[in-house]
This record gives structure tokens, C-alpha cells and sequence, in this order.
């Protein structure tokens, strides 16, 4: 008996909820005394919501989705006034991917292969098309992301904008959870999608659509999901917390581990976990996702600062809010360094319990983003939604 | 009464109509999924939903798209969650409805989310109203002093001139006050 309480763990099918499907099946949880059942979830606002009231201890999260209440976003349908949420932990960098369908790829080519033939590839050909059909009188171009508050929207936003496309004006964006993106774009009801793996590569494998660029080239190593509590539950349940985070490190150093990225792949594609083929997981997981190394545990506050500066551009945060303390609240790097120093000598320190863990990588184009100053940042783009 | 189930199982719709016989007029649509057009189209009261559903990030995606045409949505969990019903109901989230839903329920719970749904849009358009009513009040105040000043009128005199103002031009004493305090500026050289 640990005298540890059981927990309730969500996650959502995808590629980076591995430190948790690790933690559970390798034993890590276990012994770490504590007894945890993972729930799969069919949508974000579900896992919010769950984690919200209690009936999920914790879950696999998108980063955005745990801010947006603390920035005073309008972050949910149902509560209103929701406990706080925090992220003791980030459970990744890189993922998601922008995926446009074969046709549209087709006549992106053919509409700019200049502009098809530079790396990374801009949104540029895609612009000419648009223009194109606005001339023509036809319909917008659907996109489909996975939740308002989500990396997905922010890259995908930022990759059209910076040709000059507005995302508001110039295509239809809808929301869509992962496992659907594909069976949508096969009934064409969606010409593109930013997504996280395996979903990318998925659409890819059936000849439905291409690749058009990854996170890890639009922002290498930028952040994506977190590991999510409210804030209450870790003030009652430090110790498991702590014992929580300390099996989701070792998960997350042993997913990391080319050696055992067979084993990972067919983990993560037994049907109660993401459920598609190894060969779609694959992708992602070679020279992709991160998910322990260079600090990539550490909830940043930088990271926090440029998802807040995006909700800020796209109005769905006031540009009057204060920033740096929604991110100082949600983001919890102070409780990630606790777990991690009191796991013993199994970690390598120097990549663990780096206070800096490095210098941001630069966007793909753009204004530079310093996170000292994210509000004027939010604010030097050509095309955004900000409010006062 | 326009509701819309969104289920891929036609038995949750036949229990809300059967639940709600009697009401007139009613209209039960059933989705199989949930789609945004559709939505707009038919414009219901009310959106029947499981908390399980998948629909239910794009549904909630709509609020944000179109904060004009909200809709109180009421979601049903199947699954018995420990502890769900008092919690949620403690957090304010009372249009969740746990352990499924019974014909008898469901009109008093569709009744109770709409007059929620309701008073919460009426205290949402109250604040804006009353922030906007302060601000109008300070501009008058601000009006009423520049008139007392230049016009060496006591506060009862300019207030009743602001309001000749307004009534001689048809417009709201706090627009009148705010042009008044506009072309001061310029005259003072505040704006070009």
C-alpha cells in the first residue's frame, strides 16, 4: 500500500499522448505507488470540462486550451467560471503539420512552383489560388483545425497570413476533432487541416492529401500539448502530482529513445490507445516530436507568452490583458523542477533540471518574437483581429 | 420549441419528442452529426448533445465564431462518472444532465437550460449596457462643466441646454454632450 490515491487519467488518440500510454503500460506509474486508469476522450472541450469538475484527475492537453481561461478568454461553453487550470509539465515539441488535399496540392503546383519548390514552404501558391477563385466567385477553401484554442489554429493562422491570406476573410475555418480530419477531407468537405500526428501522415498513407509543412520546420521545437491539472487538485494531492510527473519523465526520456521506437510504434497503435497503422506513427516520431530531450519537459514561459501573444492577435483575448500573469499561473516550471530533482540518479540532470533550457528557435518568417515584450509582438503583424 | 439532438443514435431524439409531447409548436430535428449550416439554418432553441460526443469542439468553436447567435446547449452523460453530477452542478455547469435522460426529465431540464441560458445573455447585455450608461454619464458631466464654464451657466442651466440640444437635433443627450466636447478640442487645438 503507497497510501497514494488512484488516478484518472484523459488523453486524446494522437501520437503525443505517448508519456502517458508509456507511464501506464512500461509500469512507470505503478512504481511510482500509484494506480492509474487512462480514459480515452473524443474531444477537447470533453477533456476540459472532465478535468474541470474532477471526474479526470489530469490529461493530456492542448497548451492554448489550459491558458485561455486564465487570459479571460471566453474558454468554454459550459463553465462559465471554471477552477483554474495549470501545466506542471509541456509532453512535447513539434507534432501537428498543415496537410492540403492531393487536388489542392495539384494546383498549388501548378498555380506558383517556384514558390512550391522553396523550403519551408510558404502559403504563397495558395494565395494565387484564392485570389483566383474570389475573382471567380467561388466558394472559400474549407480548413479545419482541432479546437479555437489550440497550436493548430495559431500555425495554420500564421502560415496564411504571412502570404497575405486572411484566415478570417479569405477561407471558411472550421473545427474538427483528429480522428475525423481524414474521413472529411476523403468526403471533401475539407480542403486542408492542421493537425497533430499521426493524423498528417494518415491522410498522407491513403492518397488523400500531402504534407505541406510540419511544426518542427515552422517553428522547430515549438511547443504543443501539456500535461494539465487544476490547480486545486495539485494543492490536495502534491504527492501524487509529484510521483505523477516523475513517471510521465521517465516515459517521456524512454519514448525519446530511439531503441525503443518499435515497441513505442506498437504501443501507440493498439486500438485503445491512437489506433492507425505503424507505419503512419512512424513518421512523426523519426527526427519529429520531441518529447524529452533539450529541457522539452519544461512548461516555458516563453512558450505561454507567444501562445497568449496569438490569442491576443486573433481577439480572442483583450490586448489589455495581463499576460505575463496568465502565464505565470498556468505554466508551473517551479513544480516540473520539484518532481524532476526528486527522481534520482535515473535522469540525466544536465537535460532535466536546465533552468534555461536554451534559446527559442525563430519562427519560420515574421516579426522576431521576444517574449519580454509579447503584446507589442501581437501587435506588428499586418494581418489580426487585435481589440482593445 | 426548435430542438436539435445531435446523436448518431435515433433513440435519444424519439425520448426528447416523446418527452416533450404536447408542447406546440415543436420541432425535433436529429443529426447524426453536428453541421454548422445546418445549424444556422434551422435555428434552434436548444442543442441536445453527449458529453461524449466528438461534435462538441466544433460546436463549441461556434460561440467563438459567432458570439450574435449563441444557443444553450443541454449534454447528457451515459456513463455514470463518480462524483460528476454534484461537482458539476457545484462548478455552475448545470446543463449537464448525468445517468442519462428519462422522457419525463426532459422537458423540465430543457426549460431549466433555456431560462439559464437566457438570464445569462440578459446579465452579459445588462453589464455592457450599464458600462456603457456610465460612460455616457461621465461625457455629460464633462459637457455640462465646459458649458457652466464658458457659458457661465449654473449645473441645472447646462444640463437643460444639453438637453435643448439634443431633443432640437434628434440625437442622444450623451452624443450631443460627446460633439460638444469634440469640436471644444479642436477649437482648443487639441485635434487638427
Amino acid at each position: 500500500m503507497s497510501g497514494l490515491a488512484d488516478l484518472k487519467l484523459g488523453f486524446i488518440p494522437l501520437t503525443d499522448c505517448a508519456p502517458l500510454v508509456v507511464a501506464k503500460s512500461m509500469g512507470f506509474f505503478a512504481e511510482e505507488g500509484l494506480d492509474v486508469s487512462l480514459s480515452r476522450e473524443a474531444s477537447w472541450a470533453t477533456i476540459r470540462d472532465k478535468v474541470a469538475v474532477g471526474a479526470l484527475d489530469g490529461a493530456h492537453m492542448l497548451a492554448p486550451m489550459a491558458l485561455a481561461a486564465a487570459a479571460g478568454a471566453s474558454g468554454g461553453l459550459t463553465l462559465d467560471v471554471g477552477p483554474s487550470l495549470i501545466a506542471p509539465m509541456a509532453l512535447n515539441r513539434n507534432g501537428s503539420a498543415i496537410t492540403v488535399s492531393k487536388a489542392l496540392a495539384e494546383a498549388m503546383r501548378a498555380a506558383d512552383p517556384q514558390a512550391m519548390a522553396e523550403q519551408p514552404v510558404s502559403a504563397r501558391a495558395l494565395a494565387r489560388i484564392i485570389a483566383e477563385r474570389t475573382g471567380q466567385g467561388a466558394a472559400p477553401l474549407t480548413f479545419a483545425v482541432v479546437f479555437p484554442y489550440s497550436m493548430h489554429n495559431y500555425e495554420l493562422r500564421y502560415w496564411l497570413a504571412q502570404a497575405g491570406i486572411d484566415p478570417d476573410r479569405d477561407v471558411r475555418l472550421v473545427v474538427t476533432p483528429p480522428p475525423r480530419m481524414v474521413e472529411q477531407m476523403r468526403a471533401g468537405e475539407i480542403d486542408g487541416f492542421c493537425v497533430g500526428a499521426p493524423w498528417n501522415a494518415v491522410a498522407e498513407r491513403e492518397g488523400l492529401g500531402e504534407i505541406v509543412i510540419a511544426a518542427s520546420t515552422f517553428w522547430p521545437g515549438g511547443p504543443d500539448k501539456v500535461f494539465g491539472v487544476t490547480e486545486a487538485w495539485a494543492h490536495h494531492y502534491p504527492d501524487e502530482l509529484r510521483a505523477a510527473l516523475r513517471a510521465l519523465i521517465r516515459a517521456s526520456a524512454w519514448a525519446d529513445d530511439a531503441g525503443n521506437r518499435d515497441d513505442l510504434i506498437a504501443l501507440l497503435a493498439r486500438p485503445e490507445h491512437v489506433g492507425v497503422a505503424p507505419e503512419a506513427l512512424a513518421r512523426a516520431l523519426t527526427d519529429e516530436i520531441v518529447f524529452h530531450r533539450d529541457g522539452a519537459g519544461v512548461p516555458r514561459r516563453e512558450h505561454a507568452l507567444w501562445f497568449l501573444s496569438q490569442m491576443v492577435r486573433w481577439g480572442q483575448v483583450s490586448a489589455g490583458a495581463d499576460l505575463e500573469a496568465a502565464a505565470d499561473a498556468v505554466y508551473r516550471p517551479d513544480m516540473f523542477r520539484t518532481a524532476a530533482l526528486s527522481a534520482g540518479p535515473m535522469l540525466d540532470p544536465a537535460q532535466v533540471f536546465a533552468d534555461a533550457p536554451g534559446d527559442l528557435a525563430p519562427l519560420f518568417a515574421g516579426p522576431d518574437f521576444d517574449s519580454e515584450r509579447a503584446g507589442p509582438y501581437a501587435a506588428a503583424f499586418s494581418i489580426g483581429r487585435a481589440r482593445a | 420549441m426548435r430542438v436539435l439532438v445531435i446523436d448518431p443514435d435515433p433513440a435519444r431524439a424519439a425520448l426528447v419528442a416523446e418527452g416533450l409531447e404536447g408542447v406546440h409548436p415543436l420541432e425535433v430535428r436529429r443529426s447524426a452529426r453536428f453541421d454548422e449550416r445546418e445549424a444556422v439554418e434551422f435555428a434552434p432553441d436548444v442543442v441536445v448533445i453527449a458529453a461524449e460526443s466528438p461534435d462538441r469542439d466544433t460546436l463549441e468553436s461556434l460561440r467563438e465564431a459567432s458570439q450574435s447567435n449563441p444557443r444553450p446547449v443541454v449534454m447528457f452523460v451515459d456513463r455514470s462518472e463518480p462524483g460528476l453530477a454534484e461537482q458539476a452542478v457545484r462548478a455552475g455547469v448545470a446543463a449537464y444532465v448525468v445517468d442519462g435522460l428519462a422522457p419525463a426529465r426532459v422537458r423540465p431540464i430543457l426549460d431549466v437550460a433555456m431560462s439559464r441560458f437566457a438570464l445569462t445573455q440578459q446579465l452579459r447585455g445588462d453589464l455592457a449596457k450599464v458600462k456603457a450608461d456610465l460612460e455616457a454619464r461621465k461625457t455629460v458631466e464633462r459637457a455640462k462643466g465646459l458649458l457652466m464654464k464658458e457659458r457661465g451657466l449654473d449645473e441645472d442651466g447646462a444640463y437643460r441646454l444639453l438637453r435643448k440640444l439634443a431633443m432640437d437635433r434628434g440625437k442622444p443627450i450623451g452624443a450631443v454632450a460627446a460633439d460638444l466636447l469634440a469640436f471644444a478640442g479642436v477649437l482648443k487645438g487639441d485635434a487638427s
